[in-house]
Order: C-alpha cells, then sequence, then structure tokens
C-alpha cells in the first residue's frame, strides 16, 4: 500500500517595513511600538491563503520551471492560514518539500491585491498537521507572553517579569539533536530511500 | 547552538540597521522571557562589515563606533569586521596593522590572481567573493584547499541573490555550486550581506538553500554556525595571543602562563612549552572543538592551575586531551 506522505511546513510572515500608515490601535501617541509587535503584526485585510497559495505556486514556477510546478502542483496546499498571528500551515509532498521551501525563502513581498514586503521563515516541518498546530499554539502563547513582558517592562521600567520567568535556554549543546532542527524526525515505520538527488 | 551571521553591512548614515540587527536577534523558541526589543530570526552573533576599496586608509581606528550609536538587541553579541576589496595589491603588515582595531577581517578578491594571493599568502580570517557576478575562471581545489587549511574561510552571501534580481540568483547559484565542488564542502560560511532587515532570513531558511544548493543539511547547519564560531574565534586568537598559541591569563608573581586553546595547525607553529606534545590534526579545526570558554570556565581553569602550580614546579600545564 503506497501512501502519499507529506510535509507540513509551518511558515511565520513577517514584515521587516516601518508601517507606512500610524493606523495603530491602543497606543499613546509617542509611543514606540517595539520591534518584536512590528515585525510580527497581522497580515493586512486582502491577504488570506489564497493569495499564500499563489505566492507559493508562482516562486515555484519562477525558481523551478514547469519541472518544479508539476512535481509540487498536485500535493500543495495552504492547510491553515491566520491572519492575526500572520502564520500558516502549507502542506507538501514530502519528496519536494525543501523546493517549496526555498520559493518560500524566495518571496520577498506578496502578491498584487496585497502588494507589500514580507520576509516568510519557515518554522517548523513535519510530517503530521498534529505537530505543526502544536507548535503554532505554542509559538502564539509565547508572543503573547513576550508582548506582554514589553508591554511591562516599557512601562514599569523593570525588568521584574523579565527575571522572574526561568531561563530556559539550553547551554548544553546537543549537535546531534540540531543536525535536524527545525524538522521533526520521521516516524520509523516512514522511513525510506530518499528519491531526492538534490540533496548532498 | 549559537548562528553567526559575519556580514552586516556598516554604513552611515545607518537608519536601517537598528531594525535589521532587531530582526535577525535570538529570542525564539524556547524563552519565554525574552527582553523588550529582541525579535525573532535567530542569530546570536552579527558582525557589521565596513567595506574599504582600494586604497588603504591612512587612519587605523575602527570605522565603526564603540559603543555604537543606537540600541543593539540585548542577547545580540555584535562584532567588528573589516572587508578589504583588493583592487590593489596589499602586504600583509599593513593587513595587520588595520585588523587590529577590528575584530575580524575579511578579504575581497576582484580576480583570479588576487583571489590566489588571497588564499596562499594574506593574513586574512575570511575570503569573500562577488558571487552574484559570473566569475570568469573555476574555483581550483588545491588553492582552496590551501586556504582553509591556513585558517582562512570562504564566505557565502545569500542576499543579493534573495533579492529578486534573476540574474544575480542564477550567478549566485552556479558560484556556489563551483565553490562547494571545489571546496569539497570544507570551510565554507554562511552570511547574509543583507543591507535591510527585508534581506534577512532565518537560519535554518539559509541552511535548506545551501542544503539545496549541494552543501547537504549537515553542513549546512555548520557553515551557519560551528564554521563561523570557528572564524570569530581564531580572529580573536590571532590578535590577542602570541601567535594563536599562548595568552598569559594570569601575569602574577606566580608567571603562571596558561595554554588557552589547543590549536595550532594551520599555522604550523611549534610548541612553547617543552613538556606539552603538539596534536596536529587534519581536520580544520581551529579552536577548540565543543565550545567557546566561557568566562566562569576561564575563571575556574585559572584556579585550577594556580592551584596545582602550587603543587608542581614550573608553569607546567597539562594539555586538555577533551579537546579533539
Amino acid at each position: 500500500m503506497v501512501r502519499i506522505k507529506h510535509r507540513y511546513l509551518l511558515i511565520n510572515i513577517l514584515y521587516p517595513d516601518p508601517k507606512s500608515t500610524s493606523g495603530r490601535p491602543a497606543t499613546k501617541p509617542g509611543d514606540e511600538v517595539p520591534y518584536t509587535v512590528q515585525f510580527r503584526r497581522p497580515s493586512p485585510d486582502r491577504m488570506d491563503g489564497g493569495v499564500l497559495t499563489r505566492l507559493i505556486r508562482d516562486g515555484v514556477a519562477e525558481l523551478y520551471g514547469d519541472y518544479g510546478s508539476g512535481k509540487v502542483a498536485g500535493s500543495l496546499q495552504v492547510k491553515y492560514f491566520s491572519q492575526a498571528t500572520s502564520t500558516a500551515i502549507v502542506r507538501v509532498s514530502r519528496d519536494y518539500y525543501r523546493l517549496v521551501w526555498a520559493a518560500l525563502t524566495f518571496a520577498t513581498r506578496l502578491p498584487n491585491p496585497v502588494g507589500q514586503s514580507c520576509v516568510i521563515q519557515v518554522v517548523r516541518v513535519s510530517g503530521t498537521i498534529r505537530k505543526s498546530e502544536e507548535e503554532a499554539i505554542r509559538r502564539a502563547r509565547l508572543s503573547i507572553r513576550r508582548a506582554e513582558a514589553a508591554a511591562k517592562s516599557s512601562n514599569a521600567a523593570t525588568a521584574g517579569l523579565a527575571a522572574a520567568t526561568p531561563q530556559l535556554l539550553s547551554t548544553e549543546d546537543d549537535d546531534a539533536d540540531m543536525i535536524n532542527g527545525i524538522e521533526d524526525p520521521d516516524d520509523p515505520r516512514d522511513i525510506e530511500e530518499d528519491l531526492d538527488d538534490d540533496e548532498g | 547552538m549559537p548562528f553567526y551571521d559575519l556580514n552586516v553591512p556598516w554604513s552611515t548614515p545607518n537608519s536601517e540597521l537598528p531594525r535589521t540587527l532587531s530582526f535577525l536577534a535570538e529570542s525564539y523558541l524556547i524563552e519565554p522571557n525574552a527582553d523588550a526589543d529582541v525579535c525573532a530570526v535567530g542569530y546570536n552573533v552579527v558582525a557589521l562589515n565596513f567595506t574599504i576599496t582600494g586604497k588603504l586608509p591612512t587612519n587605523f581606528a575602527c570605522a565603526i563606533p564603540d559603543p555604537l550609536p543606537f540600541v543593539v538587541p540585548s542577547k545580540l553579541t555584535v562584532l567588528r569586521r573589516l572587508t578589504l576589496v583588493l583592487t590593489t595589491p596589499v602586504n600583509n603588515a599593513a593587513l595587520t596593522q588595520l585588523a587590529s582595531s577590528y575584530d575580524i577581517l575579511a578579504v575581497r578578491p576582484v580576480d583570479e590572481k588576487s583571489l590566489l594571493l588571497a588564499a596562499t599568502s594574506l593574513d586574512s580570517d575570511i575570503v569573500s567573493l562577488d558571487l552574484t557576478q559570473r566569475l570568469p575562471y573555476f574555483f581550483r581545489f588545491k588553492t582552496l584547499a590551501e586556504a582553509v587549511k591556513r585558517g582562512v574561510r570562504f564566505e557565502v552571501c545569500y542576499a543579493q541573490g534573495v533579492g529578486g534580481d534573476a540574474v544575480s540568483r542564477r550567478n549566485l547559484i552556479g558560484n556556489v555550486q563551483g565553490l562547494i565542488r571545489a571546496s569539497r564542502k570544507r570551510g565554507l560560511i554562511v552570511s547574509s550581506g543583507a543591507a535591510s532587515a527585508g534581506a534577512c532570513r532565518g537560519p535554518w531558511d539559509v541552511i535548506n538553500l545551501a542544503s539545496i544548493w549541494g552543501l547537504g543539511q549537515e553542513r549546512g547547519y555548520e557553515a551557519l554556525s560551528e564554521e563561523a564560531r570557528k572564524v570569530a574565534v581564531t580572529a580573536r586568537l590571532r590578535r590577542t595571543s602570541y601567535r594563536s598559541v599562548v595568552n598569559v591569563v594570569y601575569g602574577g608573581e606566580q608567571a603562571a602562563k596558561s595554554d588557552k586553546k589547543a590549536e595550532i595547525r594551520e599555522k604550523g607553529i611549534q610548541d612553547v612549552q617543552e613538556k606539552r606534545k603538539v596534536h596536529v590534526l587534519d581536520d580544520t579545526s581551529p579552536a577548540e572543538s565543543e565550545k567557546p570558554v566561557s568566562k566562569r570556565e576561564q575563571k575556574r581553569r585559572r584556579k585550577a592551575e594556580l592551584e596545582k602550580h602550587a603543587e608542581t614546579k614550573g608553569s607546567v600545564v597539562t594539555p586538555d586531551h577533551t579537546k579533539m
């Protein structure tokens, strides 16, 4: 029985440019919005899963031509898109996920109805959509906490909150662990020969 | 696993720079208590790069002010780097003098002759080529291997290729392929060269690009973290210690000399202390393999040496065999 295996890429869309319009709610005038919040602002209204799909398909076509488009077209789908957190989960076939990943890396601006420059960062690659979802939830929580800490420290000018929460940075680097990095390891049942010749 | 981005162009005026640095800085994944103005793409160490073309300036001071004129994200370490474009021939003495006020020295050859010069005789830490141009020559294994043996690393900058220009992208990919092939995947580092925040990419995205271009996931990860770290550490050693071997840590009454790192290979420098064995590895790691020595660790070592010295005579320091 041949099952089509997929990879689910969890991506963040970051907006590196300063906001041109000053329609920022709930900030006092003269209050500097910290970069954290600026880079991860919600996507523009016109942005949705369809725009993202178009972005990816065009990117793959530009980078890999008809070959790439053909390889990737069948299984490419944006499974989840959140405008508020500018996060998306994209499904790709397992053999060619690197192509799509590269196309995302090379994307510099969102296509026309939206037309904003962006940086797309792939945050997690996993074989099941569930893992990607969990990661998305975890990150959303983290960023809320971070934004709260930012607001508090800019108001009260104390590092109290920041200092209180424990440092979870692992100082013991296990390089073997990091080789896979953000990719979830394969399920032992799913290991098969890698058909992709591109990888060195 | 700290990620290094050793090429963030510096220029005055630099209105984009604080934004770019914030964009590059690390805060994501694990820590829930990140500082206010740190944002996540994922780098820990960044080097600001100041480029000089043509004649060397007479003023040898560092062009990048210290401290920096804007707020730097707190988790980010900022190094200062100088890139010299080799349009005119340069000699080593002038280079070392210039380099002493910066943390890292890089050299940008413009043709095959200057590439040969940079790889074989010039005393720089990085050789950086403009890979978005069509290069009229091929990379040769001999040249690159010799350079890597001396401790010089070759740099790939991805920002111009990612920027959107199809021709640069094609040239970049082709040249990187040639570089990877000729260098046998060793001795490469990847950096951004990003003039604005929009040209930066996350470290894992860059590693993925490198693996598509032929470097492979493991080597790509090394290129971004380990190799870059080696560059930074070797550069520092070259500047602070005597021929990268001996560094006086505690110059007190006992005059204890301590050996900072066990790296000797590229320069082929002989051991200064009699009883130590020289461990020459054919591997291209110029500094201690696992971790950079933290201040606490340095203090501990100093203490250990002093105690040891109190027991034994002379300044014999046992080599650290674990660092292989």
